[in-house]
């Protein structure tokens, strides 16, 4: 009775979601919200980056501040408030300190298989998790019993941008080695807003992106293999209307070993350990500003992660555990160099943006997962012990007060989550989860040292004695799920963040902006708390049907009880005012997704119409004087055709009605206080072959 | 009964004590309620506000002239009281920018809280002192269009008068009468930057005359604060446009002129 209701159950579980494609996007069984996008929805796509695509998921949004390199907001959480991390472990630091080259950008969609979002502090085996895991798991070789050897080729166009991109792979093997080895390219120009509404206009957003890699595999025996795994990733010219600086060179090097022991007999099933090292090196100026001929502004940083972990899996009866252990070692060392020509005379400085810093990170972890009856049990307790410190030798102290002094800190966080599931029916649960999710401060938040890398134009600068900051953070679930009526799933969640690390200006009498535009310097400080709370809903119609039915909606709302706000007259800071309740900054509207498709020719060929509507975001932070954004709605339009089972081709329009909009997360373009818009009507297609 | 009597007046005294011990750590001149104040830039000549782009003046050394901008720095603002206390306007900015072309400079709305009281007088630095100005302390305009080459001593112009005057030909000219860090030549010949051996720094301290005030609780006091720019031009040195030329940032024998000429420069206005 109890197998057969929990067989029932999983298949339930597997509800399809998602936004611009969903038909493939699983919402697995968990007490909390998971989100899997398949390589086929990826390939349907006219993606550019990691970063664009996942903007389609409920609740994700993203921060653009130029053509590509979109940074992920998850219900609110973004930068280092979520783990984003490569292949179940693979962690990259960022090279540059204004994200130009978010995570989400040092991989390729191409070469990825999976993309798995968890909403919430709940996976904490891939390290410390605070407002969510984002895992892109990249293509893997596997092993065939007679030698082969397959190839795919990508071919992609989009206009509006004149973006052309192509992908090759090649994977094969025995059944001792195998492999895959793949390449792309992909060249944008700039592209031009909608022109419905208002004038259209076209942003400096080209980009070149190219990247290469190779893996492979060796099965020592039946049970245990092998893998090794080394790639690039290199950008030039990737320009960044919205920030100071655009990317001039970012190489990224990735390379890991994987041992992984499975099918074990007794209690102990199996065995996975990676050790990983990448390393990016990102050199970014102003030289395509206008700005750059009197005052020129360069800035080289090398960011260096190496790390690994070890779990394994245990089962004693029904009841699944596993544990293990990982660790970080993060290095970062960068340097600015301001150039002004000005009377006939050159002056040059260098600034440290970071020095020799380092973080450490080691974590124990352990997770749970059993099922009592009609009653699911999932729980992951995580330790870390952190600590940093940088040979920075600045020295910030006024009136006692230590702005920047001693650079070393150490922390312990304990990190953990219980959810339970109750089945009341072959189809219907209820989940209500659980979760403590603490990380410690990144290298920004401790370090930086004068640069515009948050959300207003301000330099920021870091502080090293900084205190963790934890999301309490409670989910609850329901889940339906009918043969003949489609799959739903309702979603709240309700977070207090603990020591929220905001920022705070600081006098000029302390210390003076460093960055061409900055009107001033703020610092990162931990505010007492912020609240994070939302919802998320979703509801396809059976996969049986030739009439598809998708439709999602999700918003967050986010605020915090006390900030101060710095009162700016005619440019000059005047006074400051304590605000209750303000909104926090950079939190996306509620919007809602539909999209209907419909299945011809045995589902060969299928064409797919989806509408976005977003509403106005009208809750905006006072504090950090954040505008208001309208409302807006897009239709988008594309057709996929499997014309041989070699043979795939998509194709279609996204804002059809070429409408002049700009997300809410956009940032503004340099100098002014427009905002960055999104591209209009845009025409793409699309081939997929393989052999 | 004695005993008992005896008690109480010691219970008294003792209460008496504590109470007068108590009153005692209330200090009286802790004054903990503050106002504000700001200050409003005006400029004059010959006691008239200025006329720009306009070639009406005659300067001490009788060169006819006229004033296209007028730029500068203004640092470590003191406040004094009479009992010797001072405030140093400095928890938000220590430093202020003067531009007569841009309106949102000609008013200083101070963040700091001022302790409410009578003060005497107000002091300040012309430019910044040597510990200060650094170069690439500014990066924005306007502020860092006043750099000062590093080879001439880096840092930041004080100030810049730009503007023009008649020779002696009636040959209109142009001046650039710039203060800022000074240098000294070997050689004299003040164009050749390789023979600097050593710089200067002209900032000087201004003390206003009749500049006593009283702060009010809750309230903002604005001061007008004037700079008569003719006297850059004489007291006590005559200034010649015709003898030192247009630019002066590397004729330290000017800028010293200059600076000693500033003593008097600035003076209160309305006091509101």
């Amino acid at each position: 009775m109890l197998m057969s209701g929990l067989k029932a159950q999983d298949l339930a579980d597997t509800i399809s979601l998602g936004a611009v494609e969903i038909r493939d996007s699983l919402i697995i069984r968990a007490p909390f919200v998971t989100t899997q996008v398949t390589k086929a929805i990826l390939q349907a796509a006219p993606t550019r980056d990691v970063g664009d695509y996942l903007r389609s998921i409920p609740n994700v949004g993203g921060i653009r501040k130029g053509g590509g390199a979109i940074d992920p907001v998850v219900r609110g959480f973004k930068f280092s408030q979520l783990n984003v991390v490569m292949d179940g472990g693979i962690k990259i630091e960022n090279g540059c300190p204004n994200r130009m080259d978010p995570v989400s950008a040092h991989v390729e969609v191409e070469e990825l298989a999976k993309i798995n979002v968890v909403k919430g502090p709940f996976l904490l085996n891939y390290g410390p998790s605070m407002g969510g895991v984002i895992d892109l798991q990249t293509e893997v070789p596997r092993p065939y019993a007679e030698f082969e050897i397959h190839g795919n080729a990508m071919f992609g166009y989009e206009s509006n941008w004149e973006g052309a991109k192509e992908h090759f792979s090649l994977y094969g093997g025995n059944s001792k080695i195998y492999f895959i080895a793949n390449g792309g390219y992909r060249k944008y120009g700039d592209y031009s807003s909608g022109g419905s509404g208002s004038e259209s206009v076209t942003y400096k957003t080209s980009f070149r992106k190219a990247n290469f890699g190779a893996k492979v595999g060796y099965a020592i025996t039946s049970k245990q293999s092998i893998l090794l795994s080394y790639s690039e990733v290199h950008g030039r010219d990737v320009m960044f209307p919205a920030l100071t600086m655009d990317e001039k060179s970012d190489d990224t090097r990735l390379m890991a070993m994987d041992y992984s022991v499975k099918n074990l007999p007794g209690i102990l099933k199996t065995l996975d350990v990676k050790v990983y090292r990448t390393n990016v090196a990102h050199l970014m100026d102003n030289s395509n500003r206008e700005m750059w001929k009197t005052k020129q502004m360069v800035a080289d940083v090398d960011a260096i992660n190496t790390g690994g972990k070890a779990i394994l899996g245990m089962k004693i009866k029904n009841h699944n555990l596993s544990a293990g252990l990982d660790y970080e070692n993060i290095y970062k060392d960068g340097v600015r160099t301001m150039t002004m020509l000005m009377m006939g005379t050159t002056s040059t400085k260098k600034f440290n943006l970071w020095n020799k810093a380092l973080i450490r990170n080691a974590g124990l972890f352990a997770g749970y997962n059993t099922v009592i009856k009609t009653v699911a049990l999932d729980a992951a307790i995580r330790v870390d012990y952190n600590n940093a410190d940088s040979e920075d030798t600045l020295v910030l102290i006024k009136n006692g007060v230590e702005y920047f002094n001693k650079t070393a800190s150490q922390f312990v966080n304990v990190s953990a989550n219980l959810g339970v599931t109750h089945y009341f029916a072959d189809n219907f649960s209820v989940s209500l989860a659980l979760a403590r999710g603490t990380r410690s401060p990144n290298m920004l938040e401790r370090y930086i040292k004068l640069l515009s890398v948050g959300y207003d134009n301000y330099d920021y600068l870091g502080n090293p004695q900084l205190k963790p900051e934890t999301n309490n953070e409670v989910d609850l679930t329901f889940k339906y799920s009918n043969p003949k009526l489609g799959n739903m799933y309702v979603n709240g969640f309700y977070s207090y963040v603990q020591d929220y690390i905001s920022a705070e200006m600081l006098p000029p009498s302390v210390i003076k902006p460093s960055t061409l535009g900055a009107p001033g310097v703020k610092q990162y400080v931990n505010v007492d708390r912020a609240n994070f709370t939302g919802f998320e809903i979703g509801y396809t119609s059976p996969n049986t049907y030739k009439l598809g039915l998708i439709v999602v909606a999700a918003m967050t709302y986010a605020r915090i009880p006390e900030v101060t706000k710095y009162i700016i007259t005619s440019g000059q800071v005047t006074g400051d005012t304590l605000l209750k309740n303000d909104a926090l900054p950079e939190i996306p509207p509620f919007e809602t997704t539909i999209s209907v498709n419909y299945r011809l020719l045995k589902g060969k060929l299928v064409p797919k119409i989806s509408y976005r509507l977003v509403a106005a975001q009208n809750h905006v932070s006072e504090a950090f004087y954040e505008p208001e954004t309208p409302g807006f709605s897009l239709l988008n339009f594309s057709i996929a055709y499997t014309i041989t089972k070699n043979v795939n081709i998509n194709a279609g329009a996204n804002n059809i009605f070429d409408v002049s909009y700009y997300e809410h997360l956009n940032r503004k373009i340099v100098g002014s206080t427009e905002k960055l818009y999104e591209p209009g009507r845009t025409f793409f297609v699309t081939l997929n072959l393989s052999i | 009964m004695q005993i008992k009597y005896a008690l109480y007046l010691s219970i008294l005294l003792g209460a008496l004590l504590l109470t007068n011990i108590s009153c005692n750590n209330d200090d009286p001149d802790v004054d903990e309620t503050t106002g504000y104040i700001s200050f409003t830039f005006t400029h004059t000549v010959d006691g008239l506000a200025l006329q720009k782009d306009i070639m009406k003046y005659v300067n001490a050394a009788g060169n006819p002239y006229e004033i296209n901008q007028v730029m500068y720095f203004i640092s470590d603002v003191t406040l004094h009281k009479s009992d010797g206390t001072k405030k140093l306007i400095s928890d938000w900015t220590d430093n202020h920018y003067v531009d007569i072309d841009i309106p949102s400079t000609l008013t200083w709305d101070v963040y700091d809280d001022i302790a409410a009281g009578a003060y005497d007088s107000i002091t300040f630095i012309f430019g910044f002192t040597a510990e200060k100005n650094k170069s690439f302390m500014f990066v924005n305009p306007p502020e860092v269009n006043m750099m000062w080459p590093d080879i001439l001593g880096g840092g930041y112009h004080y100030m810049m008068i730009n503007g023009s005057w008649k020779d002696n030909e009636n040959v209109i000219k142009s001046y650039a009468f710039h203060m800022g860090i000074g240098q000294l030549y070997k050689s004299n010949a003040y164009d050749k930057v390789d023979s600097i051996y050593a710089f200067v720094q002209n900032y000087f301290p201004v003390s206003l005359p009749a500049s006593a005030f009283t702060i009010e609780k809750d309230k903002t006091r604005n001061i007008e604060l004037i700079m008569n720019i003719e006297s850059w031009f004489k007291t006590p040195h005559i200034y010649d446009h015709n003898y030192w030329g247009g630019a002066i940032m590397q004729i330290q024998p000017a800028m010293q002129m200059a600076k000693e000429n500033g003593f008097d420069v600035f003076e209160i206005g309305v006091i509101r």
